[in-house]
């Protein structure tokens, strides 16, 4: 994921000299190649988040296009205030980018886990929400973010996440796409986990459970639509996310299904209202956590038996 | 000049008074900082064309001393005596605390402490980079340095050589539950600004002659500036002055006497703004 949002950001910075890499010593490889190119366009804000984000909101009142790059856990947590007052209420043209979002930071523990990221950010105004599930994905949503003259945030990994788009990323800014067919149910998810979810109902689908498997990667705007539909065609849908229950994306297709009244029953597959535990390679979190492939393959068919 | 101070605060408090709410002493402490930028032009600026892409930019990052600003942005003729008198009032874009983008001269939404010298720092940096020559105003309280924030834009300012930022605190001493010496003391403020490397000026924020010379002063020595100004929270009604009780609150009938005779306000104003209420 790293390695394509700096190819996507490289493109940015040689195309429009107002883009602004901001980092707080959130570096990648990369930067000293991005300094030696674009001298004028990498500022390393030091240990600061909350300077960063207002100072950025400052920079975008004057022209810049900023694109702040850290650790998703210190954007949204530390930063939530400086996010609402000075980029969200005065709409400014930040681009926020949260990596290692969900379990990412895996050997790091909880300090460094993001999973209630959308659960905060989501109720402000203003803000658009992207959640890539994959490398192509996310260059398409970085390029996105820079075409929105408003704040956005991207939720991105950092986990070596595989190609889930083989050919063209069809991503299109707020709507959801159908990354598998299936007529047993349907199950949203987004971001990283989107891998373990086509794992575990490829699965599915060879023991006799085909589902539709549908990737929420914009957030906000939510696409209702497509929940309408799904919720219209099956009796039972799945969110799968790596992101506490409480206020995901389970809870946002809960509003729709309520909203519109819908006749269906929704299981939310995340964390159960807790911190994750454990410390090892992300897929071994995931794993710890019941947030693997093979959980949810488990906790999904024992649903559908 | 000294009548056009006096006026100034009389609006202010008539102002507040006419909805019953205000932070009057707040406001009166940064009057004549006010003053320097706005009427005597220290701050470049077209009231006319507020936006006007050559202008000098500056931020209230003691939000609550809104009504100071306002008052000022009135009489230097952003905005008419009509739009002023509608603070705080069902429909007016005015508010306790100052808000983008509908109040012509406001360039950021400030309020919850601790943000504005970072925004300010971000517009100074942008300025740089496009070798642009404006520069960049942020009015700061000291007991809003509190805040870890500031220190976080205090250190980047000096890091990045933000010579076009000038930071202005108004140091009466006085925040909302006492003084700053009771609550969290900083007993070296100039000290503490050179040590982070900033260029530091002490002034007396009542003198208006002396903030004149200190934003004339074009002493390019690659550093952020911060003015250190002496103030009194309440200035200029002598039973507000340098008491924090009066951080948030209005005249009884008996204290009202007081502000009428200070700021030459008549009984019929005082019945005009109980009208309103």
């Amino acid at each position: 994921m790293q390695k394509s949002y700096i190819n996507s950001l490289y493109q940015l910075l040689k195309k429009d000299k107002n883009v602004i890499s901001c980092l707080s010593d959130s570096g990648t490889d990369y930067d000293e190649m991005i300094a030696r190119e674009f001298p004028n366009q990498i500022i390393n804000f030091g240990i600061s988040e909350n300077n960063k984000v207002a100072a950025a909101a400052g920079l975008a009142s004057c022209g810049k296009i900023p694109f702040v790059y850290t650790t998703s856990a210190f954007l949204a947590y530390r930063s939530y205030e400086f996010i609402r007052n000075d980029v969200c209420i005065q709409n400014k043209n930040v681009k926020l980018i949260g990596m290692g979002s969900g379990l990412a930071w895996s050997t790091l523990g909880v300090t460094h886990h993001t999973t209630e990221d959308i659960a905060a950010l989501k109720a402000l105004p203003n803000l658009t929400i992207l959640s890539p599930c994959s490398p192509k994905e996310l260059e398409k949503c970085i390029y996105t973010a820079y075409d929105i003259n408003g704040p956005v945030y991207v939720r991105m990994g950092m986990s070596n996440e595989m190609e889930i788009y083989p050919d063209n990323c069809t991503f299109k800014l707020g709507k959801n796409n159908v990354l598998l067919e299936g007529n047993k149910g349907a199950i949203f998810t987004t971001g990283s986990i989107t891998s373990e979810v086509l794992s575990a109902a490829k699965r599915l689908s060879d023991e006799g459970f085909s589902l539709e498997v549908v990737n929420i990667s914009t957030i906000k705007p939510f696409d209702q639509q497509s929940v309408i539909e799904e919720c219209k065609k099956n009796s039972v849908i799945f969110s799968v996310e790596e992101h506490n229950v409480i206020g995901g994306i389970g809870s946002s297709i809960a509003d729709v299904i309520a909203e519109n009244k819908l006749n269906v029953e929704l299981i939310k597959i995340g964390l159960a209202d807790t911190f994750a535990v454990g410390y090892g390679t992300h897929s071994q979190v995931l794993e710890m956590n019941r947030l693997d492939k093979n959980n949810i393959y488990e906790i999904i068919k024992n649903k559908l038996s | 000049m000294e009548q056009e101070l006096k006026e100034l605060r009389r609006q202010i408090f008539l102002t507040g008074y006419s909805v019953n709410i205000a932070h009057i002493a707040s406001a009166f402490s940064i009057v004549e900082i006010l003053y320097s930028l706005y009427i005597n032009h220290n701050l470049k600026y077209d009231s006319k064309n507020p936006n006007m892409e050559s202008r000098d930019l500056f931020i209230l990052s003691k939000g609550h001393g809104s009504l100071a600003l306002y008052t000022i942005l009135c009489k230097a003729g952003f905005f008419d005596k009509e739009f002023l008198a509608s603070f705080c009032k069902p429909g007016s874009v005015l508010g306790g605390e100052p808000c983008i983008p509908y109040i012509p001269g406001i360039e950021a939404t400030t309020g919850s402490l601790g943000h504005g010298l970072s925004l300010g720092v971000g517009m100074a940096l942008a300025k740089k980079l496009d070798g642009k020559k404006e520069k960049v105003y942020v009015l700061l309280g000291d007991g809003e340095c509190e805040e870890g924030a500031i220190w976080e834009a205090i250190m980047f300012a000096a890091h990045y050589k933000l010579d076009n930022l000038v930071a202005i605190v108004d140091c009466n001493k006085i925040q909302k539950m006492g003084s700053l010496e009771a609550i969290m003391s900083i007993p070296s403020w100039k000290e503490r600004f050179l040590s982070f490397g900033w260029q530091v000026e002490e002034v007396n924020g009542h003198d208006v002659n002396a903030l004149d010379q200190l934003f004339q002063n074009e002493d390019n020595i690659e550093k952020p500036l911060v003015i250190l100004a002496n103030t009194i929270k309440g200035k200029g009604v002598s039973i507000i002055e340098n008491d924090s009780r009066w951080h948030w609150r209005l005249p009884n009938k008996k204290e009202l006497k007081t502000f009428m005779t200070e700021l030459e306000i008549s009984e019929e104003e005082i019945q005009t703004c109980r009208k309103a209420i």
